[in-house]
């Protein structure tokens, strides 16, 4: 995968959970433009081990002279946010991916409803560029638990006027997500990006409404959760890994030098995706992407957030 | 045509079923597809809105505008064209809201006529549950001249618009909306097979 140098060129502390990272290249040359709601994925040397995180583009796509990430420290971070807060200040030299969208707008739609939660926001930030260059109809739903919270809510209520709707948890504002969904024009699309339970209220608003699925559209970086240290067997490669507590089955074939191609790293988009040959065990399965038959056959694992329980797990690779 | 050979572009009809999962219910037909909306109340009258567009059949279609009249009551608007069918559901479009569900019945040229119509809102086709009634005739497109014919029964048919023979093939086009119809006869002027109906 290609990659590049950047150095952090300014941080901003956005929220008392959030920062912004500008980035610019080190070589100096300009970045490719980019399509809203795209990603990179930012690696980090952490004692030695990398880690890779991804984090959503929030600049202007046609902005090639610096790419702008938001981190939120995540309270049980596995070391990824932790480090981004603690240890990158500004000189800092990082590597990341050139940009993957797998949340694009639909351009055909004839409007657009974006629902955020929380650092949710980020990948709408490019995105309202792409919308308001295009013109296209929108609204913004953005919900946050309080005031000081509210990443880039100033920003966005000048840019957006009236077509921004906030909603502040420690006021007592909810957001009515079937009330939102039930007035919205024939050739509509919904977007959601936020935490597990609100993008589930979304899909579930939207099936009980009768959207149909390819008006609804998700995008949830799961956090690859930590569990038991387990050994999987290498079919192709003919050798043993072992997956300790603190790291994921992805990290630990690239640590062995065998790592699968990955882009999202947060089982979003498949591409890690793994044949399981035999298994003695039980797949712990975290990603959005297999379907629920695919991962009752324990024939498939994405190894970037699932995990297994057993002696003996033969990986096609 | 060879046995076991099938033609993925060629689309398959369904029976009209109402969806569970739904705001509102518009349903769209013509003369024989009546008969697929007194199928669909006979399996319930659904508690959410219902709109109904029946185009009133004419002397060489079925009719069933009265017995609709008296079963679906003030959610049914008759038409004794297609064209004013369509004009008043594609009126309709902009108030509608999402989660509305699709339903048409009636011959090809009828449901794809619909189904373009829905297009322009960003309805695809694949959400409209579509139902063919009586008949197997085609909507047939002219690659020559890009007119398209309504419901030819035939195996070569007259472009409406350029007066080609045209071969009806059964490569369809849902963005078009049509099978593809081919001169017959461009290399041999006037060497013009049998025409005979088969798409009765």
């Amino acid at each position: 995968m290609s990659t590049v140098n950047v150095r952090v060129a300014a941080i901003e502390q956005v929220t008392p959970l959030v920062k912004h990272f500008t980035l610019v290249r080190e070589d100096g040359q300009a970045f490719p433009p980019f399509s809203g709601g795209s990603h990179v994925v930012v690696a980090m040397d952490i004692g030695g081990r990398i880690h890779r995180n991804a984090y959503s583009l929030m600049g202007a796509p046609d902005d090639t002279q610096a790419y702008h990430i938001s981190v939120r420290r995540q309270e049980r971070s596995r070391g990824g946010s932790a480090y981004m807060h603690d240890n990158v200040a500004e000189g800092s030299v990082l590597q990341i991916t050139m940009p993957v969208n797998l949340f694009q707008l639909i351009r055909m739609g004839r409007k657009h409803v974006l629902i955020a939660g929380g650092i949710g926001i980020t990948p709408f930030m490019s995105q309202l560029h792409d919308l308001k260059r295009n013109g296209f109809e929108y609204e913004l739903h953005y919900a946050f638990r309080s005031p000081e919270h509210g990443a880039f809510s100033a920003q966005l209520k000048s840019e957006c006027g009236e077509r921004a709707h906030f909603y502040i948890d420690s006021l007592g504002q909810q957001l009515d997500i079937p009330a939102v969904l039930s007035r919205q024009p024939l050739g509509t699309h919904v977007y959601v990006c936020g935490p597990a339970p609100m993008v589930n209220a979304v899909l579930e608003a939207a099936r009980e409404l009768g959207w149909p699925e390819n008006h609804v559209h998700s995008e949830q970086f799961t956090a690859p959760p930590m569990g038991d240290a387990f050994k999987v067997q290498l079919a192709k490669s003919n050798m043993e890994v072992e997956v300790t507590a603190d790291m994921t089955l992805l990290e630990a074939l690239e640590t062995a030098g065998v790592g699968p191609d990955s882009l999202c790293r947060g089982g979003a988009c498949g591409r890690c995706e793994l044949d399981v040959l035999e298994l003695d065990g039980e797949i712990f399965h975290h990603d959005h992407y297999l379907s629920d038959a695919e991962k009752s056959s324990g024939k498939k694992i994405l190894p970037c957030v699932s995990r297994a329980r057993c002696t003996h797990m033969l990986l096609d690779i | 045509m060879e046995r076991g050979y099938r033609i993925r572009s060629k689309p398959n009809y369904e029976t009209l079923v109402w969806k569970e999962k739904a705001s509102a219910h518009v349903v769209v037909a013509k003369g024989a597809g009546g008969m697929a909306v007194l199928q669909l109340f006979q399996q319930m009258h659904p508690v959410q809105p219902v709109t109904v567009f029946y185009v009133r059949g004419d002397s060489t279609d079925k009719d069933y505008s009265q017995t609709l009249t008296k079963l679906v009551g003030d959610e049914l608007q008759v038409f004794d064209t297609q064209m004013e069918a369509l004009y008043a559901f594609y009126r309709r479009l902009p108030d509608m809201k999402m989660g509305t569900r699709f339903y048409v019945s009636g011959t090809e040229s009828f449901i794809w006529s619909l189904c373009k119509l829905a297009a322009l809102f960003d309805i695809q086709e694949s959400e409209i549950v579509k139902q063919l009634s009586n008949s197997l005739s085609r909507p047939v497109y002219c690659v020559h001249c890009k007119a398209t014919t309504p419901n030819v029964t035939t195996n070569i048919v007259a472009c409406s618009k350029c007066s080609r023979k045209l071969f009806v093939r059964d490569h369809f086009s849902r963005h078009l909306g049509a099978y593809m119809g081919l001169m017959i006869d461009a290399e041999n002027p006037g060497e013009v097979p049998a025409i005979e109906e088969i798409y009765p």
